[in-house]
């Protein structure tokens, strides 16, 4: 009973020290903290003041109220890229949850020898360098002497253009590139969360008649949704910052058709040197990073980690 | 409820060889028992007899029928799981009635014999809860409750209640007592626990380095262990084990000269040659104290003494050799305390140079107790 | 059919299956190196595979660039963001999960919603901030940023490691008489290295592959990180695909090199991450 109630008091040993003592203690927590006051609080705070302000040509900034983001809601190619986002989201997680899925599923229960070979194979795309990668696959989609069209037009695919080159087709064509780079980690988080499924469980299973499919449906995907939340979530935010793909395949378009949302600040914060715009941009995805995440993590009670398991 | 034969089995993990070769029959309606220390091979074998691990060779046979490559639900197997294996995204309702759906049971079917299964083990209040929101115990009853309604022909439990505490562990072992009176189906049940094996099993079987050492009801084992392992397995304290040299055969008896010191006269059954070295066991609780040396006595000094209120263990060290002695006369001994001891033949066990059993003598005989001695 | 035989041949069909899948999976790669193993005269070939093959383009992009001196600034950038974000990571993981200091939780939570903020929304402010530190085009206004931004994530790891580690190790070490540093040191960081091991290497991979940031704040040539040294070569080597693919392989190679070599330790403390409850 005694020991209990030493257990039960706060915390133990290590907090309870003299003031003097505690605050030294702080040091631990310093650097974190500093680190993201200066390079994430304040830019943030920064930019949220910057979209309230218009820089006139001469460089004089005044105050402007909601007019930045009454311009860029009017801009028609904000709601491209709107469009563009929900796509891209909306293709590529679920789309790599079920290929990274099924890979994981085979590779973890059904090799042996061979398993650290496939999961390190699959894998590798996401070690790859997304600027190598962008231009391996320009040249993969060209015209004439891409393999693409070559080889797509004897399963009767033909292509009279590079499908990047098509404001119809752009999107797409990045979506496929990044759902290769990237269904290897999917793959990954998978394969810890299949690796430390309780085998007692599946034994129960076994037991109780599951077997093929009806095992996976009842029994493994619902065990695994731990990951698929994590991967959900960590889709959403991976889909927002959306890149270097699209600026080094595209660069957003032909036309502006597949201009995703870092491309379109790139251009308006950098490009055109148009920061009032550029801030309020980056609040509206910040917002909608922020919105969408509590809204998963406060419904669906997904976490950040990579192969979160549910304290049973 | 069913006949389970395992016959001339053998598995190996790879290289290493777990069960050499294994035969066992368990009758229909039997609680049999799987004891032994861990890693010999008792959870490889009932998950052999489940079908969860392929054999090498042999067959394992329900009620005469081959059943080495079938499935479990094919075998007629439940299985209740040291961690309880719940599924932690279904409730306790579809938890329990999981395998009756993958069956294909009708819907109103599984749903009463889940609300029975649930009466059963009092957790009706609980059917719509995740397990994470369960205690141990409960967890435990659903595990059971999964298994009772697939009405098995054979009921397997493996160390179910290794993970609950102490005091949950013996109200679960009478709940599972219960349960066996009720199911009348063959129920092998995996243990290191020695007491839960003499508590449920109508038989045991001891097992070591994947070998059955002995098969027995729980008091044949007590009585009459076949070798050393079994006698130093069964009973705790354990048995005490004394060097000894044969002085002298004739007739049935050996004459035992103990390095302790004492001769002894037991009955064997196998024969021996004066000269032939043995081993002596008797377990603590059948050494007989006594306040005064006589003849019979040989007195030795008490050493370490552990008072556990309804007994005393003293231990006795002699030579290389240590005794323990179990008191329940109530007397309070004290280290250094010269006590005089006798080891009764009868209950003196008789082990040849291999470890087998050599002593012909059946020490206590189990007699009913008379039903007017209950009363009173 | 025996199931054994019959196990044996669905293996066999699964291995086939993965082996087709990864031979398509592959096609970038194994494309980006025929290219580069090309002789000119076969360079705009539409063929996965030519012949024969040289290794001129890798001789003459090897000669002619000062891919060291690109190869140079990745590693320094990446090293140091990966020393900073390990160890200001595991402290505040500590404070956390083992000293539970008053506000730290608030703390975590805060330094949390780092992680649902995409970088797309941080560049302009980061640029400008840079700019006024008078940090554009030096190693320290790339690892700073990093390391901010890749703190929350090893944070959340290692936070979670050190719960799960039995609380009677740290109180132990009080009982031995170390102080909450020697704790850290001799007691903490040795229990959670698996996760050490995962936040490092993730942490280098993040880091040694990001793009936006550096195109931003590496202007100058000397300076430049391997990642955004491509787009230059697309440019120099358009009308030489086989000199551009030579020198696209080698810019990849270095990680890929990398992680096959930690692939192991990778993993393994990725499936130890998920170990809980």
């Amino acid at each position: 009973m005694r020991a209990e109630a030493v257990r039960a008091g706060p915390a133990t040993a290590i907090e309870r020290r003299p003031a003097s003592r505690t605050s030294t203690l702080y040091l631990f927590a310093l650097p974190a903290t500093l680190l993201f006051v200066v390079f994430v609080a304040y830019p943030i705070l920064w930019v949220a003041g910057q979209s309230l302000y218009i820089r006139s040509g001469s460089g004089v900034s005044s105050f402007a109220g909601l007019a930045n983001y009454v311009t860029v809601l009017g801009d028609p190619t904000f709601w491209i890229v709107v469009r563009n986002m929900l796509l891209w989201g909306v293709i590529t997680i679920p789309v790599q949850m079920l290929i990274g899925g099924l890979l994981a599923y085979f590779i973890e229960r059904h090799t042996h020898a061979l398993r650290g070979f496939f999961r390190t194979m699959f894998f590798l795309p996401v070690v790859t360098s997304v600027s190598v990668i962008s231009l391996v696959w320009v040249q993969i989609y060209a015209p004439y002497y891409g393999i693409a069209q070559e080889y797509l037009k004897h399963v009767g695919f033909v292509m009279m253009t590079s499908p990047i080159g098509d404001p119809k087709m752009a999107i797409y064509a990045l979506i496929l590139v990044n759902i290769w780079q990237w269904t290897g980690f999917s793959m990954l988080m998978y394969i810890a969360g299949i690796a430390n499924l309780p085998s007692e469980v599946l034994d129960a299973a076994r037991v109780d008649g599951a077997r093929g499919w009806r095992l996976a449906v009842y029994v493994i995907v619902p065990m695994l949704a731990p990951a698929t939340k994590s991967l959900l979530l960590l889709g959403v935010i991976g889909t927002l910052q959306t890149f270097p793909i699209v600026h080094l395949m595209t660069g957003g378009g032909p036309n502006r058709a597949s201009e995703v949302f870092g491309t379109f600040i790139f251009k308006q914060s950098f490009v055109l040197g148009d920061t009032g715009s550029g801030a309020a941009l980056s609040v509206i995805v910040l917002v909608v990073a922020l919105v969408l995440s509590l809204l998963q993590i406060v419904t669906l009670g997904a976490r950040l980690t990579p192969a979160g398991k549910e304290r049973a | 409820m069913a006949t389970l034969s395992i016959d001339k089995i053998t598995k190996a993990f790879g290289s290493v060889t777990v069960i050499p070769e294994l035969s066992l029959t368990i009758p229909d309606g039997e609680f049999c028992v799987l004891v032994g220390p861990s890693g010999c091979g008792k959870s490889t074998l009932l998950r052999i007899i489940a079908g969860l691990e392929p054999v090498n060779s042999g067959r394992i046979l329900v009620d005469g029928v081959d059943m080495s490559e079938a499935e479990p639900p094919e075998r007629g197997v439940a299985m209740v799981f040291q961690s309880y294996a719940l599924y932690p995204h279904m409730d306790v309702g579809r938890n329990i009635g999981f395998g009756l759906e993958i069956a294909r049971t009708p819907s109103a079917e599984i749903a009463e014999r889940v609300r029975r299964a649930a009466d059963k083990l009092r957790l009706s209040s609980y059917l719509r809860r995740k397990p994470r929101e369960l205690s141990g115990g409960q967890r435990q009853r659903v595990a059971i409750g999964r298994a009772i309604t697939r009405k098995p022909k054979l009921f397997l439990l493996d160390e179910p209640l290794s993970n609950l505490d102490a005091a949950l562990r013996v109200g679960m072992r009478v709940e599972i007592a219960r349960l066996k009176a009720e199911l009348a189906s063959t129920m092998i049940y995996v243990t290191h626990d020695q007491v839960e094996a003499m508590t449920l099993a109508d038989r045991i079987v001891v097992m070591d380095g994947g070998r059955i050492e002995q098969v027995g009801t729980p008091l044949e084992l007590y009585h009459r262990p076949a070798n050393l392992f079994v006698a130093g397995f069964i009973g705790s304290p354990a048995m005490n084990f004394l060097n000894g040299r044969v002085a002298s055969v004739q007739d049935k008896q050996a004459t035992v000269r103990l390095a302790l010191g004492p001769m002894l006269d037991i009955p064997i059954s196998r024969p021996l040659e004066p000269g032939d070295d043995v081993v002596l066991g008797v377990r603590p609780e059948h050494i007989l104290l006594s306040a005064e040396e006589h003849a019979d006595a040989h007195v030795v000094e008490a050493g370490v003494v552990e008072l556990l209120g309804s007994d005393t263990f003293i231990h006795v060290r002699n030579g290389e050799e240590n005794l323990v002695i179990r008191d329940s006369s109530g007397r309070v001994a004290r280290a250094g305390d010269r006590l005089a001891i006798s080891l009764p033949p009868a209950a003196c066990h008789l082990f040849d140079k291999t470890g087998h059993r050599i002593s012909e003598n059946a020490p206590t005989r189990w007699e009913p107790i008379p039903a007017k001695a209950r009363i009173n | 059919m025996t199931p054994l035989a019959r196990s044996r041949l669905r293996s066999t069909v699964i291995h086939l299956v993965l082996f087709i899948v990864l031979g398509f999976w592959m096609i970038p790669q194994v494309y980006m190196l025929s290219i580069g193993l090309r002789t000119p005269a076969q360079a705009f070939d539409a063929a996965l595979f030519t012949w024969p093959v040289t290794f001129d383009n890798f001789v003459t992009v090897i000669r002619d660039n000062p891919l060291g001196g690109i190869f140079l600034n990745s590693l320094i950038v990446t090293v140091a963001t990966v020393a900073i974000v390990v160890a200001v990571a595991s402290l505040f993981a500590f404070a956390c999960a083992i000293l539970r200091l008053k506000g730290s939780l608030f703390l975590y939570t805060t330094l949390l919603t780092t992680l649902m903020v995409p970088l797309a929304s941080m560049v302009l402010p980061l640029a400008i901030l840079l700019k006024n530190f008078g940090w554009v085009n030096t190693y320290i206004g790339l690892i700073l940023p990093y390391a901010a931004l890749g703190v929350p994530f090893a944070m959340v790891i290692l936070k979670s490691f050190l719960e799960d580690a039995p609380r009677e190790l740290f109180e132990a070490a009080r009982v031995d008489g170390c102080n909450a540093w020697q704790t850290y040191w001799h007691v903490a960081l040795p229990l959670v290295r698996p996760a050490l091991v995962f936040v490092t290497i993730w942490q280098f991979i993040v880091t040694w592959n990001e793009f936006f940031l550096a195109l931003i704040v590496l202007t100058k040539a000397e300076m430049k990180t391997l990642t955004i040294v491509p787009m230059q070569y697309s440019g120099l080597y358009m009308a030489n695909p086989g000199a551009l693919f030579a020198v696209l392989t080698l810019i990849a190679l270095p990680l890929i090199l990398l992680y096959v070599l930690v692939q192991r330790a990778f993993v393994r403390g990725l499936l130890a991450g998920a170990v809980k409850g």
